[in-house]
């Protein structure tokens, strides 16, 4: 938890700044972060990490600039150092052609309802030992491999806008295995998430994988030809497409800027599919929450699309500043997504045992947009993607390619699952950020192009 | 560097080494500065620094790797400490015990070629530099402009409990700038050119403000622009697809690069990068291409961002050959990959460590990386010979998407734009390009490979892999390439 002392230092910093008579922004950033890594079978790295960031963002006038210093922040006058070279190059900026938004906490917050201590303090043995279970069930003639982060992230933001006091404490774990068949090379994998130790269990990924693994030892991989199918869309599948689909779609600054695919349409029309809801619902467990963005504005339930009609498109403050829009609580900070359950049954097999041939394709390696504007995206099918006929799961397939758009994914859904899974899909580029979404267990829908596939996993 | 920190580690190390550490390292960031400029539509959106100073520690313990980080160098004992008990937990699984095996210990030194530190060029100057670029970018119809410089400054110091201590001062820069405009169906497109060199000289401001390697690239993005946004979308087909070196760069990162990196093919990135199509039995067998390829790590850039001199693991940069006349031959590899891999093999599939472990920042242990990957300059001639030569085909420049199997097996690309070439000649442009293909079959089906005048040298700053991920800055010495039965645009 941070320091009195620490406190202190950002609340002389703020008096510094507003005896400069400039606006400024101080956030603290710490991250405690632990991860584990395993390759062939064994633990290949055991990391911890104690870093400290102090984040500071200068307005004066239309003029902007930010410095990001890491190291020690302990004491006042090199935290002070900081906020004058963040100034200094703040004057020596240009102006921009519109008036910024201060940052402004609209109220003090307070918020640390999903941090586990056990988590922040686990002893990476119980990793080690999960692990062990795992591989010593199923033997080292597999190859196992994957990754396990946990740890906390503790924010604390002030402004000289005012005298409120933003802070947020969170735990988060992001636990993944694959299990690769050294000759056949077909993988599968488990990943779990949580913000408590306890969302982890090890009979989880056991079970997962006693079941399918019978499925591909028995037959070998099915090449599927390019064409039109109807396909099974697991949660991450599920989680990326809706991330992409977000970014490209329903950013105001996308929109603004004519470079989505949504830019013909406008709040009111229809976009997508009538059984498809997105929210951002910070109060929705199945992800990270946060009740407040990083220019310290509330956040509340914000309908993006509502039964496939557009409702409202996210705007930070930079964009809403150029744009002259009503921020919405969108600057950087986790957001929590949530695409709305159905009402199909929790089997998917039950769901489409009368549908004939369909793909099950859980999740999709390296999505990317060729083209945003029609709201293309490609990306492959990795593990655990099978073929199912009538319901009763036939054999694996190979490394098989979608490409599709977003209307057509999310606008030929047929059915949706009753039951909401989280998917993490935090990042460890730089500092710990974690983010979660909340998506169906799984998706039908149809007509969904494949446009190649290898002779391999 | 500070006596007292250095006697500091030195005395840490020894108490590992007591505790039966096999094997310490210590990656000492005195500091890690990066700033950020960017100018969008005129409007500077990005005027950001970022300062990091710390300390990052690996030790090998019974065969397993412990590594921790912090910031905070007044608690450097417990960081040891820290980073010996994480490696003797990570010890009770280890069923293929990692080994560094014995070197001698050295001292080295390395500091980027830098005539003019971008870190002392003052921020007004450097603003001016890029609202000049940018005004020569403004045109009524241009839609919207982004100018953007990024600069990097690292000084580190590497220790290990082999007595090596190497100094190396690394400086970067990086630059795009790119116009977008309004196509005939209210579509986005884009043009861009990003900072360049050709291998050789100096990488200090002194590069960003070499017309011919920047500024100058205005006007040709604009125009091309000005031609893309009146021109139809490339219909899908099979063709010879030409990629420029701005298109190409990208084609050996994802395709030759990611898939030679050897904790990919020994399978400790399956949870998140993926793994290889190459296995260790592939070396000296496998056709990665028809023997038009010549691959080489590193080449002895002196002005590449994967120039770098030392590795993270104190390892000397090596120039060398990945795939000679089409064969697969060497991997990108560090120390303790190549000794699991020749015992795996059974043989001596590597001699000794590629110098390719990298690590971005203090608080990341070194990982298996791209340094410079580099297709040697050909026989083909120049790109007018190469377009004469072709009967039905496009060229394409830039990519705009990239999406690669996991085990780099296949891919797709999408670029920012494309040029007909009919029976040896270009005709037009076409908008909205991809093509797709399976890796193997590609590159035996490259046609041509142009000479020393198509060859330049693409810098890349965004190269992600690894857990925690890490971003990484490397180069890609590419000439104009030529493929022949290439599946283009997109299946309706």
């Amino acid at each position: 938890m941070i320091s009195k002392k620490i406190k202190n230092i950002f609340h002389a910093v703020r008096k510094e700044a507003l005896k400069n008579k400039v606006q400024a922004t101080l956030s603290y950033h710490r991250e405690k972060s632990h991860l584990m890594r395993i390759g062939n079978n064994s633990v290949s790295l055991n990391t911890s990490e104690d870093l400290i960031r102090m984040d500071i963002k200068v307005n004066i006038g239309r003029k902007q600039g930010t410095h990001t210093q890491m190291g020690d922040i302990t004491s006042e006058t090199y935290a002070k150092k900081a906020l004058h070279l963040a100034i200094e190059k703040t004057k020596n900026s240009l102006d921009l052609d519109f008036d910024p938004i201060p940052d402004v906490i609209e109220e003090d917050f307070v918020q640390k309802e999903q941090y586990d201590k056990k988590l922040e303090t686990l002893d990476p043995a119980f990793k080690q030992t999960a692990y062990k279970k795992i591989i010593d069930t199923f033997g080292s003639g597999y190859n196992f491999s994957g990754s396990w982060s946990s740890g906390s992230t503790e924010n604390f933001f002030i402004t000289t806008q005012n005298e409120n006091e933003a802070y947020h404490l969170l735990t988060d774990q992001n636990f993944s295995i694959v299990l690769k068949h050294p000759k056949k090379m077909w993988e599968l994998t488990s990943t779990q998430t949580g913000w408590r130790k306890s969302d982890f269990k090890t009979n989880g990924t056991i079970k997962l994988f006693k079941a399918l693994i019978p499925v591909y030892e028995k037959k070998g991989g099915f090449k599927v030809k390019p064409g039109k199918y109807t396909i099974v869309l697991g949660p991450t599948a599920t989680a990326e497409i809706m991330e992409m689909a977000l970014w490209t779609g329903f950013w105001g600054r996308t929109w603004e800027e004519k470079r989505g695919w949504t830019t013909n349409k406008k709040p009111g029309d229809k976009v997508l599919g009538s059984n498809i809801t997105i929210i951002d619902d910070p109060e929705n467990e199945n992800t990270f929450k946060f009740k407040f963005d990083m220019s310290g504005k509330k956040r509340k339930e914000f309908h993006i699309c509502k039964s496939g009609i557009l409702k409202n498109l996210m705007y930070d403050s930079q964009t809403a500043a150029l744009f002259k829009k009503k921020p919405t609580g969108h600057n950087i900070g986790s957001m929590s997504m949530t695409m709305k359950s159905g009402t199909g049954n929790s089997s998917f097999l039950k769901e489409i045992k009368d549908l004939g041939t369909v793909l099950y394709i859980p999740a999709l390696h390296y999505i990317n947009i060729p083209n945003p504007s029609e709201g293309i995206f490609t990306g492959s099918s990795r593990f655990n993607a099978v073929l199912i006929k009538k319901g009763l799961i036939v054999s694996p397939i190979f490394s098989t390619r979608i490409t599709d758009t977003f209307q057509s994914v999310f606008g030929n859904v047929k059915t949706i699952s009753e039951e909401s899974v989280s998917v993490n899909l935090s990042n460890t580029y730089g500092r710990r950020s974690p983010v979660a979404v909340s998506v169906p267990s799984y998706m039908v829908t149809e007509g969904i192009k494949i446009t190649d596939c290898a002779d391999s996993f | 560097m500070n006596e007292g920190i250095k006697k500091k580690i030195i005395e840490n190390i020894d108490k590992l080494l007591a505790k039966k550490a096999e094997y310490v390292d210590v990656r000492l960031v005195t500091e890690d500065n990066s700033e950020s400029i960017v100018l969008y539509d005129g409007n500077l959106e990005g005027n950001d620094t970022t300062f990091e100073n710390g300390i990052g520690i690996r030790t090998l313990f019974d065969g397993a790797w412990g590594f921790a980080a912090t910031s905070n160098l007044s608690k450097l004992d417990e960081c040891f400490d820290l980073s010996f008990l994480n490696a003797k937990s990570a010890a009770k699984l280890v069923n293929v015990p990692l080994k560094m095996g014995k070197k001698k210990g050295h001292t080295g030194s390395y500091k980027s070629p830098v005539k003019k530190d971008p870190f002392r060029v003052n921020l007004k100057d450097k603003i001016d530099f890029l609202k000049e670029i940018d005004k020569n970018l403004q045109e009524e119809w241009i839609f919207k402009r982004y100018i953007s410089a990024n600069m990097q400054k690292k000084n580190q110091i590497f220790f290990n409990s082999e007595g090596t201590i190497i100094d190396r001062q690394l400086t970067d820069i990086f630059a795009t700038m790119m116009v977008m405009g309004i196509d005939n169906d209210g579509e986005m497109q884009r043009r861009s050119h990003e900072l360049f060199s050709y291998g050789n000289g100096t990488r200090g401001w002194e590069m960003l403000t070499k017309p011919d390697l920047f500024s100058s690239h205005s006007g040709r993005i604009k125009s091309e622009l000005a031609s893309l946004i009146k021109a139809e979308s490339l219909k899908y087909g099979k063709k010879s697809v030409i990629l420029l070196p701005g298109q190409g760069w990208l084609q050996v990162h994802e395709t030759i690069g990611h898939p030679l990196e050897l904790d990919r093919i020994l399978g400790y990135e399956l949870s998140y990068a993926g793994g290889s199509f190459v296995t260790l039995d592939s070396f000296g067998k496998l056709k990665y291409g028809n023997e038009k390829l010549n691959v080489s790590a590193y080449g002895g850039f002196a002005n590449s961002p994967g120039s770098f001199g030392f590795d993270d693991e104190g390892s000397p940069e090596r120039d060398y050959l990945l795939i000679d006349k089409g064969i697969l031959v060497n991997a990108l590899t560090s120390r303790a990959m190549i000794r699991e891999a020749n015992e795996k093999a059974g043989r001596k599939v590597f001699s000794e460590s590629g110098g390719a472990a990298r690590s971005t920042a203090f608080y990341r242990a070194p990982i298996d990386r791209m340094t410079n990957v580099n297709i040697l300059p050909g026989k083909d001639g120049t790109l007018e010979n190469i377009i004469s030569n072709t009967e039905d085909g496009i060229i394409v420049d830039n990519p705009t998407s990239w999406s690669i199997g996991s085990n780099r097996e296949h891919f797709h690309f999408g670029c920012e734009i494309a040029w007909e070439v009919k029976k040896g000649k270009k005709t037009k442009i076409l908008r909205n390009p991809t093509y797709q293909g399976h890796t193997v079959e590609f590159y035996n089906s490259l046609a041509a490979v142009g000479d020393k005048s198509t060859w330049r040298v693409g810098q890349v700053d965004n190269c992600g892999k690894g857990e925690p991920n890490q971003a990484m800055e490397l180069g890609h010495g590419v000439p104009v390439i030529k493929f022949d039965n290439v599946i283009t645009g997109e299946r309706k």
